[in-house]
This record gives structure tokens, C-alpha cells and sequence, in this order.
């Protein structure tokens, strides 16, 4: 515990990458990122398509290998913290083989894995025991999501890293999924993860980091980053006969605007504000947006 | 933020498991024959074709009979057919992101080649096994070195058809890959002679293919090169005609492996 303490899940100084794009151009995926998360930590990771989120990761997990700058994970290298089983992932790019069924499927990762043991725990833990006998090209995009997540889990990681984990599932699947992460947050598990899906950043993660141009633009406790950049939204409910099918009756809306322009209410929207206003005001083209130019935009 | 550290579960001290190699190979060898379309085409069909063709044809061939001769013809077929579609399907495993999931294991690159390889000769033995088997259970007839020789050259020959199915699948990327490396092969055996002998231009043509060379020295033993059309191929020509598709397949695959290294 003393050592989980001490050295840092991961910890990333001046990373940068480059790709060169199909016309010979240059194109600078990820710029000068430093990165430091501690053990038990949960981050998410928000940022427009492009931001550099994906190459991040990649680094991290040792599949592409930074131009500059240093990364260790658990204190090792990423290649080296793959191979002790203590870093693990659901990639938005990994794929699964469609003529495996699920328990097949998580048999041969745990078999290359040295962990035949964890197969069974792993279909419990993602709630698949159910489907095991089924082949993956039956399942649901869903499904097939917390088959990923399961084969994360075979090396019993202390570092999971999620690149958009409930891409493809529907409401329901995506509570289920964060309830299954939020169990296992509970046992101590270091999470990471991307999403484009903001609520979640806002529910589940207790601190976020935004990218964008492969730069971290905020780092910070997700409450500070809404309310940095969010603003504070009054919510409140109309009255059940002005909300017709096709929304809320706009003469009755009207009446409320004019009634608050006297307290000095301008701009009335109706909508649920969250960190969605924040994360579209820090990612705005100009890339050198103040806070007060950026509270602007989120009010807006 | 810190303080769910305390409560971590997992210990830290981790010693680098060891992948079981054997037991992967093993799930994807189930995998491999569950794929009834594909046994189809590395098992069935060949063996059907020399139930049709070879059964019961005496006529004299080199130290053996025609029987022999199209039963050699029909396993080239069968195992190459076999290690090009498991190298062209491993090919579009990797791109299509089954090979990221495995960098996320202890398992070297290495190691999933290896693993490949092997499933591939297991697969390639199966129908060169099953071809023998029946030849020499009817009438298929040869010199004990043409017997052993030919099985040899027939499987490990085989192994050249993996760099092709490699090399194809790069070059054409996609899910299809594995498939029109099949279907290029239906056409080589055309031109290499597996199913009919060629004769004349086509002959000419034929010789310049990769299943002729590699068929010719696997029947080289049981013909001593002579040609069931007439005609006689020295030995130099089935040896350089492998060669040189040795060089020509193996430069295609290292130029796809770049290509698609290229792209990330």
C-alpha cells in the first residue's frame, strides 16, 4: 500500500507525437502533455474528436511510442506494465473475433494472460455468464462492449484505461456498464477513461482533464470544471398544461420571459445545462479563449 | 483522492506471467475447423475431386500411376489451400484490431506468428493426411520414396502459400482479403495443372505460376519430370520457378507490413 502510495498510476512529462498525414503533411497528434495520476484516482478524459485522446492512450498502453518526452506507468514502462498484467484496456479500435464465442473469446486472452483462473470471474464481473456459450457475432454492439471490458479485467489490472466504453450501447446497457466500473472502482482500481458521452465525465469521474489541438486545456475536480466554465443553471418545472406534445407552449414561455426581464434574466433557454457548456466553450476554434470570453459562450 | 489508495485490493508485487502458447493455439485451431466453409474447400473438395478424377486410374506414370499422380495434385491443393486462408485470415485479424487487443497481453509478436505457423501446418497436414490415406487405400500406386517424398514436399512446400495469403491480405486489406487469395488460387491450380494437364501456350504460361512449380516438385519424385501431355521439365525449373515466388511473395508481404505500419 506504502508503494501504491508513493508511486503515481501514471506519470507522463512533455509527451508528443506526430503523424505524417497520406499528402506528406506533418500533423501534431499529441503536444507537450504532461500527465500525473495517482493510485484509486477515476479521470476522465473529454476532448473533440482529434484532440489527441486516442493517441494519449495508445501511449500509454505502450502500442505507439512518443517522439518525445517520458511516460511510466506503475513506475515501469508502459510495454513493461502491460506485460505484468497492471495496466489494461477497452479500446474504441480493438476488435474481437466474430466466430469466438464470449467464453472462447475470454479463454484465449486469459490463456495468453497466464490466467486461466480469472475466466469465470471476469464473465461474472461484465455480466456475461449468461451469453458465454453464444458467438460474438451474435451479440449486441452492447454486448460485445462489456466482452471488451471483460478481457480488460483477465489481468486483474490496477490501471484501467476506457476509450469510449459504451460506444454502441443503448441507456440502459450504458447504467449498467458504469455500474460494473463503479463496483470495481470500489476495490481500489485506478480508471481512465474518454468519453464523448459528457454526463458520464460528470457523474462518475471525480476529476477531468480536457484536451484539445493534443493539449491538456484544464485539468481539475470535474465540479471545479463545470462551475469554472459552466455557469449555474436554474431548473424548474412548468405546469403540466403548457407542456403539450410538441414542447412547452411558447405564449407561455413568452409570459415568463417577460416576467423575469424585470429581475434582469436576458437569453432564457430551456435546456439542462452541464459540463457539455464547458466542455463546448473550452473547445471553441479560438484556442486561446479566456475563462470570462469562455463563460460568455457557455451562458450563451 | 488519495485516500482510495489505502483501500486498494490489488497487490502490488506482480511477476510477468508466462502466455500459454498451447492452449491459444488450441482455441484457434477449434475455430479453424467450426469454419465448415473453409474445411470445405481444404478437405472436402480436394478429396472429392480425387474420388472423381484419380479413382481407379492404372495408366502408367513415372515409378508410380495416375492415381498417385492427381492424388499429389489434389493434397498441393488442399494444403495450400489451407495455409493461405489461415495466414490471410491472421493478416486481417491484426488489422482489424484483434492484434491490438492481443499487444494488450504478454504475448510477443513473435509468439502469435509462431502460433499462426503452427496452425496453419496442422491444418495443411489434414487433407495431405486424409488424400495419402485414401490413395493408398485404393490403388494409388509409387516407389516408397515417391510416397514419402511427395508428402514431404507437399506439406512443407505449403508453408510458401503462407507468405502468399500473408502478402495478398496485406495488399488488399479488408475482410474480403482472405477470400480473393482463395479465389486467385482457384485460378493458379487452373494454370499450374492441378486439376487438368495444360498443354501448348497454356503450358508455356503455366510454367511461369507458383502452384506449377511447387506441384511439379512434388511430383518430381514419382515423374522424374516427365509430363503426362509429353515433354520433360528439367529439374532447375520447379526448384527456380519456387524460388524466385519465394522472393516475389516474401518482398509483397514486407512491402504490405510496411504499407500498413505506415498508416498509424
Amino acid at each position: 500500500m506504502l508503494r501504491a502510495m508513493s508511486t503515481p498510476a501514471i506519470h507522463a512529462t512533455g509527451l508528443r507525437k506526430s503523424f505524417r498525414t497520406t499528402d506528406g503533411s506533418s500533423v501534431t497528434a499529441v503536444d507537450d502533455v504532461d500527465l500525473t495520476v495517482q493510485p484509486g484516482e477515476i479521470v476522465a478524459f473529454l476532448g473533440p474528436n482529434g484532440a489527441g485522446k486516442t493517441t494519449t492512450v495508445d501511449m500509454l498502453l505502450g502500442l505507439t511510442s512518443p517522439d518525445a518526452g517520458t511516460i511510466e506507468v506503475y513506475g515501469a514502462t508502459p510495454a513493461e506494465a502491460v506485460r505484468l498484467g497492471r495496466v489494461s484496456a477497452v479500446m474504441q479500435t480493438g476488435g474481437l473475433l466474430n466466430d469466438f464465442t464470449v467464453a472462447e473469446t475470454v479463454q484465449a486472452i486469459a490463456a495468453l494472460h497466464g490466467r486461466p483462473d480469472r475466466v469465470d470471474v471476469v464473465l461474472e464481473r461484465a455480466r456475461l455468464t449468461g451469453l458465454a456459450g453464444r458467438r460474438v457475432e451474435a451479440c449486441s454492439g452492447g454486448e460485445q462492449q462489456r466482452l471488451k471490458f471483460a478481457l480488460a479485467l483477465v489481468p486483474d489490472p490496477d490501471l484501467v484505461i476506457l476509450d469510449e466504453p459504451t460506444t454502441g450501447m443503448d441507456v440502459g446497457a450504458r447504467q449498467e456498464f458504469w455500474q460494473a466500473m463503479r463496483e470495481d472502482a470500489a476495490l481500489g482500481r485506478t480508471i481512465v477513461f474518454a468519453t464523448h458521452y459528457l454526463a458520464e465525465a460528470d457523474e462518475f469521474a471525480e476529476r477531468t482533464v480536457l484536451m484539445n489541438h493534443g493539449r491538456i486545456v484544464h485539468d481539475a475536480a470535474t465540479t471545479d470544471v463545470r462551475a469554472a466554465y459552466g455557469g449555474r443553471t436554474v431548473t424548474f418545472r412548468p405546469p403540466a398544461d403548457v407542456v403539450g406534445a410538441a414542447g412547452i407552449d411558447p405564449a407561455w414561455l413568452a409570459r415568463v420571459r417577460a416576467a423575469l426581464a424585470p429581475l434582469g434574466v436576458g437569453d432564457l433557454e430551456v435546456s439542462a445545462a452541464s459540463l457539455e457548456a464547458a466542455f463546448l466553450a473550452l473547445t471553441a476554434e479560438s484556442g486561446t479563449t479566456s475563462n470570462d470570453d469562455a463563460l460568455t459562450g457557455a451562458a450563451r | 483522492m488519495t485516500t482510495t489508495a489505502l483501500t486498494s485490493a490489488v497487490p502490488s508485487g506482480r511477476t510477468a506471467p508466462r502466455p500459454a502458447m498451447v492452449a491459444y493455439a488450441r482455441l484457434d485451431l477449434r475455430r479453424q475447423l467450426r469454419d465448415r466453409m473453409a474445411m470445405f474447400f481444404i478437405v472436402g473438395l480436394p478429396t472429392f475431386m480425387y474420388l472423381v478424377f484419380g479413382l481407379g486410374s492404372d495408366d502408367r506414370v513415372g515409378s508410380g500411376n495416375v492415381a498417385m499422380y492427381i492424388m499429389i495434385s489434389m493434397a498441393c491443393y488442399g494444403a495450400v489451400t489451407a495455409t493461405t486462408g489461415i495466414a490471410g485470415s491472421a493478416a486481417t485479424e491484426q488489422v482489424m484490431g484483434w492484434g491490438r487487443q492481443l499487444g494488450l497481453t504478454p504475448m510477443r509478436p513473435l509468439g502469435f506468428v509462431a502460433a499462426k505457423a503452427a496452425l496453419a501446418m496442422v491444418v495443411a497436414a489434414m487433407p495431405v493426411t486424409l488424400i495419402f490415406a485414401i490413395g493408398a487405400l485404393t490403388g494409388a500406386r509409387g516407389a516408397w520414396s515417391d510416397w514419402v517424398l511427395g508428402a514431404a514436399i507437399v506439406w512443407l512446400g505449403s508453408a510458401l502459400f503462407a507468405i502468399y495469403g500473408l502478402a495478398v491480405s496485406l495488399v488488399f486489406r479488408g475482410a474480403n482479403a482472405a477470400g480473393i487469395a482463395s479465389g486467385f488460387i482457384v485460378i493458379m491450380a487452373f494454370l499450374g495443372g492441378l486439376f487438368t494437364p495444360m498443354s501448348g501456350i497454356m503450358l508455356d504460361i503455366g510454367r511461369l505460376t507458383p502452384l506449377y512449380g511447387y506441384a511439379s516438385l512434388a511430383r518430381y519424385p514419382l515423374t522424374d519430370g516427365w509430363l503426362p501431355v509429353g515433354g520433360h521439365d528439367p529439374l532447375w525449373l520447379p526448384v527456380a520457378n519456387v524460388l524466385a515466388w519465394t522472393v516475389i511473395f516474401s518482398l509483397l508481404a514486407m512491402w504490405g507490413v510496411r504499407r500498413s505500419r505506415a498508416r498509424t
